[in-house]
């Protein structure tokens, strides 16, 4: 990157210190922030005991699976809790990826009358709280239309949000027209564009909008708590909320359930990393 | 000449219908799912609602907010935790970025990984371990560490000095990861040959931040700027789940206020008067922003 | 030719759409949905189609929620014609999904909720009045004292599950140390000037550092109110308005009361942070004899405490970092100048609603028998013994009996708790739905936040006071408040 100053091989000593002083920087911050987390997988490791009875200590006296175990075992469908999540979350996933950039790109690029106000429109709907919305979605998707305990109601409110939609467009919007105008003179027609031209040079804010959304969804809580009524419906954040009894919690297993539903979070993240990673490259426009 | 100018309409034309077809599908889900809600929710501000019957209220519910003390205070903490938290937090994260930018890609990944993970882990389960961390007595974590320092205990969550000071440090430490996977995305696109021209024509690192990245990532920085505001303004869960509103209400959120309004006294019309007074807030914090960063800027 | 693509293109996403919803409905939903159809059938009911029961129930108690499926089945058997249908929902999350629930018009039949929500919904026009469906016999099965917690004017509006007594629970080896005569307590109760210097005497220091406190409260958030509500019980403050219909909480008592409960603290026998112990930590304060008393105490404490002295006997490093042997005991909360004992009862119950349409009088009377189902007999006993407390109801006792009893339980403790439930404070069905209302309004916006205020030492008493009592003049009017 040549933000920074590029040391020459004489004086690869300056640059090697440079670098070690700002790793050194952010791993403090980072331990920093990861600490909490650390803290959750460390006490996944205990016994499943009641919240009150938890140990405050750093080290576990006893490592032990117990707690998973008893995650898994403390209903049968605790399997099923994460693959619901799965389930929903890459279809929402992919939905967005698909309809968000589609939709970014026509905000950006495309002028078409009564885009500013739709644009503006969209975003006004994100300040609503959604205290106030969950009942009238609520009815409409329960008493109307008759969908409660079904993928449908897990999935389909969140097809394409507006978030997403927000952030294709700043980013696509930093695409040089000049691009797209070479290539409409050549004569591409616009799904063409659309596919061969945009989105390979939108993948960094596709696979953004990949973690951020499939993420959001893995963690979403109330919404699948409304609409499911039967334990085998459930998602993994709403199954892991059942460790709460009147008067107690079990920490460890709680411990263990989130560290256990965060981790396809975590493989899903690394595996995108290439897409994160792989710089887009404006200099097409010179070949 | 002519032919030009019917090229250009054609354009336009096939243009403007392209464009309405790539809006269609957030188009049709926006409407049944986020605008019908909010129509709903507008009718029901006008109501004195109740599930089996419906009565006409006009403006009460409004005029009961603006009257309220505790709806002042809560606007005013919400405020006061949206200043400091958002700018904040971008500040960190663009720092951040720009600190990962000079590693290989594998350290880079490295670095994101860390500071992403703890957003990925669930709200509830981390509040536990905050609790932990600001427990008040001299077992708590971070009693120990200022006990080194020879500082007293201090009553973190229960004292409302610092309760809002302990949620916006727990708000900054969870919250920053995901704006650092925003803002490398976004240092990732900006060209290398502008810094070569700037190299020649000797300018410095903290130059080449101002006058080339700066700008270049403004679209993500309003992007990050106004849905950091818009998720602060409506934050609801770690304030519920750690103090339950604070002592003497210096936690209170707009957000919980809400909440309990709509569910623990069952005053949905009044909620609902709220909600959208809050949305009118935050739209009008958010045109200010877009009038200061200029929107859409094209290069 | 571009008209071609454009269709092609919108057929496609139609296409993509379309799929979605599909697969959506196809997965296990869809046996779901026939039932939930069936469920806003039955209100157009025939006689041939099953009546489904709806029930949202929270985990009671630590098999509560296994169990539940068990008895749907028991239910089902024994009742054909009649589905009943179990969602289980989290304890902090259930009240959140049922008054969604509840704005949308669509509740479900039953409910689980503390006695203290009946006013709460009685708004909302929703809950059913059962006396119309319920048997005599039926009715007559319960404690007609804990029966009444859930009845409102003339209305019973559920059948209760448990009651559970809330007080406080002390160390004997501490009590004993302290020369607390535990016993002539439990029996006879204990002023609050008794109690004052009986936890000074159990505080234990190391030069300027405190190792034990005399007495602990959980306090943290929400809490705050279980502190006050328990203990201003015991003032003749034992429900927000008195026999007229007058707000309470205004008289100057109050002030009193509230100066007291500082000086708790002031003395030192409470932690000067009070305000953030939440109940994990007062729990494991209490397992690592850093208190001597802890609150609130319930009686299923005795049964953790004793689960713990054991994994410190096998010593396996599976017990509290920390913790000592404790034997729980049972305290009841200290009275003030001189007013009666009025123990804290925690009535919780199963509780009927209907939806928009009004429901067939057959459906309410189906409802009816899956209520009583849930509240009787085994399934009664088999919740209650769990929480270490006897059934409410004779059926109930009858069950109990039968079942297997705690290996050493404390004696004491059980006499105490049913000494305590002879003492329990009154229900109060006579106070109007509106009122009770206000008076949930004045508790959860000043009296907590400004409750926590004062445990946190930022605000005086009197300041308390006056905010409450200028709230209760703003609520009801100079004439509805105690003002002397």
């Amino acid at each position: 990157m040549s933000l920074y100053k590029k040391y020459s091989e004489k004086e690869k000593g300056k640059r090697t210190f440079r670098n070690t002083m700002i790793a050194l920087f952010l791993l403090i911050l980072g331990l920093t922030t990861l600490f909490p987390i650390c803290y959750m997988i460390i006490s996944s490791f205990s016994q499943p005991i009641e919240a009150g009875a938890a140990s405050y200590s750093i080290i576990p006296k006893n490592p032990t699976l117990s707690s998973y175990k008893f995650f898994f075992d403390f209903s049968k469908y605790s399997f099923r809790w994460i693959l619901n999540s799965f389930i929903v979350g890459a279809s929402v996933t992919v939905s967005n990826v698909i309809f968000a950039s589609m939709a970014g790109y026509a905000f950006a690029k495309l002028h078409f009358p009564g885009a500013k106000v739709l644009f503006f429109l969209i975003i006004f709907a994100m300040m609503v709280p959604y205290q106030v919305t969950q009942v009238p979605l609520y009815i409409l998707v329960s008493n109307v239309l008759n969908l409660q305990n079904t993928y449908t109601a897990l999935i389909v409110p969140s097809v394409v949000t507006c978030y997403n939609v927000f952030m294709a467009k700043q980013f696509i919007g930093s695409i040089p027209s000049a691009l797209i105008e070479a290539a409409k003179i050549e004569g591409c027609s616009q799904f063409r564009l659309y596919v061969n031209i945009i989105l390979p040079l939108s993948k960094t804010v596709l696979a953004v909008i990949a973690i951020t959304t499939f993420m959001g969804n893995w963690n979403n809580f109330f919404w699948p708590f409304l609409v499911t009524t039967s334990e085998s419906m459930q998602t993994i954040q709403v199954g892991l909320k059942n460790f709460s009894f009147a008067n107690t919690t079990y920490f460890a297993p709680m411990m263990a359930g989130a560290t256990v539903s965060a981790l396809p979070m975590f493989i899903l993240f690394f595996s995108l990393q290439k897409y994160f990673l792989e710089g887009v490259t404006i200099g097409a426009v010179k070949g | 000449m002519s032919k030009t100018k019917m090229k250009k309409s054609k354009r336009f034309n096939n243009d403007a219908i392209w464009g309405y077809i790539f809006v269609i599908p957030i188009l049709i889900s926006f409407v049944v799912f986020t605008l019908y809600p909010v129509i709903d929710a507008f009718i029901v501000s006008f109501q004195k609602y109740k599930p089996l019957t419906v009565e006409w209220v006009g403006f009460s519910n409004y005029i009961a907010t603006f009257k309220s003390t505790l709806f002042y205070k809560s606007l005013q903490n919400t405020v006061v935790y949206t200043i400091i938290t958002v700018p904040l937090s971008m500040f960190l994260s663009f720092a951040v970025s720009l600190m990962i930018l000079p590693f290989t890609k594998k350290q880079q990944s490295f670095f994101k990984a860390i500071y992403y993970l703890p957003a990925i882990a669930s709200g509830v389960a981390l509040s536990f371990v905050w609790k932990w961390i600001y427990d008040p007595l001299p077992t708590g974590l971070l009693n120990s560490i200022l006990r080194i320092f020879g500082i007293s205990n201090i009553n973190w969550l229960g004292n409302s000095e610092t309760s809002m000071l302990s949620l916006i440090i727990m708000a900054l430490f969870s919250g920053f990861g995901g704006t650092v996977i925003i803002y490398i995305a976004a240092l990732i696109g900006i060209d290398g040959t502008y810094y070569e021209a700037a190299d020649i024509d000797g300018a410095s690192f903290f130059q080449k931040v101002r006058y080339i990245v700066w700008p270049m990532v403004k679209p993500t920085t309003v992007f990050l700027a106004i849905t950091g505001v818009i998720n602060s303004f409506q934050v609801f869960q770690n304030a519920y789940l750690m103090t339950g509103g604070g002592p003497d209400n210096s936690t209170t959120m707009v957000g919980l206020l809400i909440f309990n309004k709509a569910f623990k006294y069952f005053e949905y019309g009044e909620a609902c008067a709220q909600a959208l007074i809050l949305a009118v807030i935050i739209a009008i914090f958010a045109v200010i922003q877009f009038k200061i960063t200029g929107e859409g800027v094209e290069y | 030719m571009k008209l071609k693509r454009n269709i092609a293109l919108l057929l496609s996403i139609a296409l993509m759409l379309g799929i979605l919803a599909g697969c959506g409905g196809k997965g296990n939903g869809t046996g779901n949905t026939e039932s939930s159809k069936n469920t806003n059938d039955t209100e157009k009911m025939e006689a041939a189609t099953e009546d489904v029961v709806t029930a949202l129930l929270p985990p009671v108690s630590a098999t509560y929620q296994d169990k539940l499926e068990e008895w749907a089945k028991q239910f089902n058997d024994e009742n054909p014609g009649i589905t009943l249908k179990i969602t289980p929902a989290s304890w902090e999350d259930v009240t959140d999904k049922l008054d969604v629930q509840v704005n949308a018009g669509s509740p479900p039949d039953i409910a689980f909720i503390g006695s203290d929500g009946v006013s709460k919904y009685l708004d909302t026009e929703l809950l059913v009045d059962i006396s119309q469906y319920a048997e005599e016999a039926q009715l007559d099965d319960f404690d007609s004292t804990i029966l009444n917690y859930f009845k409102n004017g003339d209305g019973q509006y559920g059948l209760p599950a448990y009651a559970e007594v809330q007080c406080i629970g002390g160390n004997r080896q501490m009590l004993e140390d302290a020369g607390i005569d535990w016993k002539k307590i439990q029996k006879e109760g204990w002023s609050y000037e008794e109690f004052r210097e009986a936890i000074k005497k159990g505080v234990i220091k190391t030069g300027d550092t405190i190792d034990t406190y005399g007495f602990v409260f959980a306090c943290a958030g929400v809490a705050a109110k279980d502190y006050f509500s328990i203990f201003v019980n015991n003032v003749g403050m034992a429900s927000a308005f008195d026999k007229e219909l007058k707000y309470t909480y205004s008289s100057p008592a109050m002030l009193d009361f509230l100066t007291d409960i500082r000086a708790l603290i002031d003395d030192g026998s409470m932690p000067k942070e009070l305000s953030s112990v939440d109940a994990g930590k007062r729990w494991n304060m209490f397992l690592t004899g850093q208190t001597m008393i802890t609150g609130k105490g319930l009686s299923s404490f005795e049964k953790s405490a004793a689960a713990n002295n054991e994994k410190i006997e096998t010593n396996d490093g599976s017990a509290v970092e920390g913790s000592i042997e404790v034997d729980y005991i049972v305290l009841p909360v200290p009275t003030f100048s001189g007013n009666e004992q009025q123990a804290y009862g925690a009535v919780d119950g199963y509780v009927c609603f209907r939806g928009k349409e009004k429901p067939t009088d057959e459906h309410m009377q189906n409802v009816m028998k899956a209520l009583y189902f849930l509240a009787s007999a085994e399934r009664a006993a088999e919740t209650c013994s769990e929480l270490y407390l006897k059934p409410i109801c004779k059926s109930g006792l009858a069950a109990y009996e039968k079942l297997e009893k705690p290996e050493n339980k404390n004696e004491n403790n059980t006499l105490a708790v049913e000494t305590l439930i002879r003492q329990i404070a009154e229900p109060r069905p006579d106070i109007p739905a509106d009122l009770g209302a206000k008076a949930i309004k004045i508790e959860d916006e000043v009296i907590v936040p400004k409750f926590q205020g004062l445990l946190s030492g930022e605000i005086t008493p009197e300041e308390m006071y006056e905010a409450i009592k200028k709230a209760g003049i703003e609520y009801f009017g100079e004439d509805g408040c105690i003002l002397e």
